[in-house]
């Protein structure tokens, strides 16, 4: 299952979770984006036990997007609590994406 | 959903033209993406004596014979350029502006002509520096962007952006006339390098310098890895077995793209190796 995350509930949703989450942050206009989204699925089918994974539009949360200085999309957090451990920017294989979320469990 | 070709090939030199031409032995359904001239090195070559069978002819002698090869065997390249080539598992989706393809297989063979990146360029991709602008844009509302191209196409491009963000500052790196929205800000000069702290701030030139929020640099082709995300290099090149496979299952790389040297009979031979292997995979693929 992968969370849908705004400016409203970061904090409540990522911030407070005890689980590492992964955010992809994208927007409806976005090729790479488009394709990127059955890999995080795909992912979070795998590894949802484990690890939370979230969604935010860029377009539609335009203060978390500036907070974590979001310049091209898609990019891909993983946060622990408030840290940011990871930032991957551009579409990445879903071998490649797995090998990096594990470095967190 | 679009048909999905057993083999895609990316480039129309010798060894993409000697790859479709295994494939299309094998009878495998594939598609060839490159130009009608097949390679501007090619046919811009004085007199080739290393290519076995053809003693002392032209460059572009040749290319006339690879034109009636292809001819004859009833095979065509789809003049399109490919932006982005996704691994999406157990299938590549090859992006073209707004179209994709798929393809079961891949065999990259577009050369080494993606040029020397910028200083700067790769430590802020991502963070300021991109290649797609159209992919980006809105992400440069009401903020300065820079856009550095290398052909006229990609005015509308720059027109696109002069929409979105609050300047556009545009440094044409061809020769012909630049016609472009009023609006932007034509610079001729010379980029040296892209500086900023956790992101771009500004661009050097040779003669200015420029405050910017963004730099968009749009090359004939990009580099392997940015073609192909995911793609594992060896230094400057594609990194290869000897099957001509990559790291990434079913994608196989030919020619100038896999290192030195830079010859047509190798580029030919190792197009030969990748379709076999490529048919190899695509088998495997179809028994699963």
């Amino acid at each position: 299952m992968i969370k849908v995350v705004n400016d409203k509930n970061f904090n409540e949703e990522i911030a407070d979770s005890d689980n590492i989450v992964v955010v992809d942050f994208w927007a409806p206009w976005c090729g790479p984006c488009k394709m990127l989204t059955p890999v995080i699925e795909e992912l979070s089918n795998e590894m949802g036990k484990n690890v939370t994974f979230a969604k935010i539009n860029v377009d539609e949360s335009p203060i978390v997007a500036s907070k974590y200085k979001i310049s091209s999309i898609p990019t891909v957090m993983v946060f622990s609590k408030d840290t940011v451990k990871e930032t991957m920017v551009g579409f990445r294989p879903k071998a490649d994406l797995k090998k990096i979320i594990e470095k967190h469990l | 959903m679009s048909e999905r070709y057993d083999i895609a090939i990316i480039g129309s030199g010798p060894a993409g033209l000697s790859a479709a031409l295994n494939a299309k032995i094998r009878n495998k359904k594939f598609i060839i993406f490159g130009s009608k001239d097949f390679s501007t090195k090619l046919v811009k070559a004085h007199k080739i004596n290393n290519y076995l069978g053809f003693y002392g002819k032209s460059g572009a002698e040749i290319k006339d014979e690879f034109a009636s090869h292809l001819e004859a065997m009833d095979i065509s390249i789809t003049q399109e350029k490919v932006n982005n080539v996704y691994a999406m598992g157990d299938y590549f989706a090859l992006m073209i502006n707004e179209k994709m393809y798929e393809a079961t297989s891949i065999i990259l063979a577009t050369g080494v002509n993606f040029g020397k990146p910028f200083k700067g360029e790769e430590e802020f991709l991502g963070n300021g520096v991109g290649y797609c602008a159209t992919c980006d844009a809105p992400l440069y509302k009401n903020k300065i962007v820079t856009i550095i191209a290398y052909d006229k196409k990609e005015e509308d491009e720059v027109n696109f952006i002069a929409t979105v963000a609050s300047k556009v500052y545009y440094i044409p790196m061809y020769k012909e006339e630049v016609q472009v929205d009023s609006s932007v800000e034509i610079i001729k000069d010379i980029p040296v390098e892209i500086v900023g702290d956790e992101k771009v701030t500004k661009l050097i030139l040779k003669n200015t310098q420029l405050i910017t929020d963004g730099i968009f640099i749009l090359r004939e082709s990009v580099s392997p890895g940015q073609l192909v995300p995911g793609l594992i290099m060896d230094g400057n090149h594609v990194g290869v077995n000897r099957n001509m496979k990559t790291n990434l299952d079913g994608c196989f790389a030919a020619g100038d793209i896999v290192g030195t040297p830079y010859q047509y009979i190798k580029s030919a031979g190792e197009g030969n190796i990748a379709a076999l292997s490529a048919v190899a995979y695509v088998d495997q693929q179809k028994r699963k």
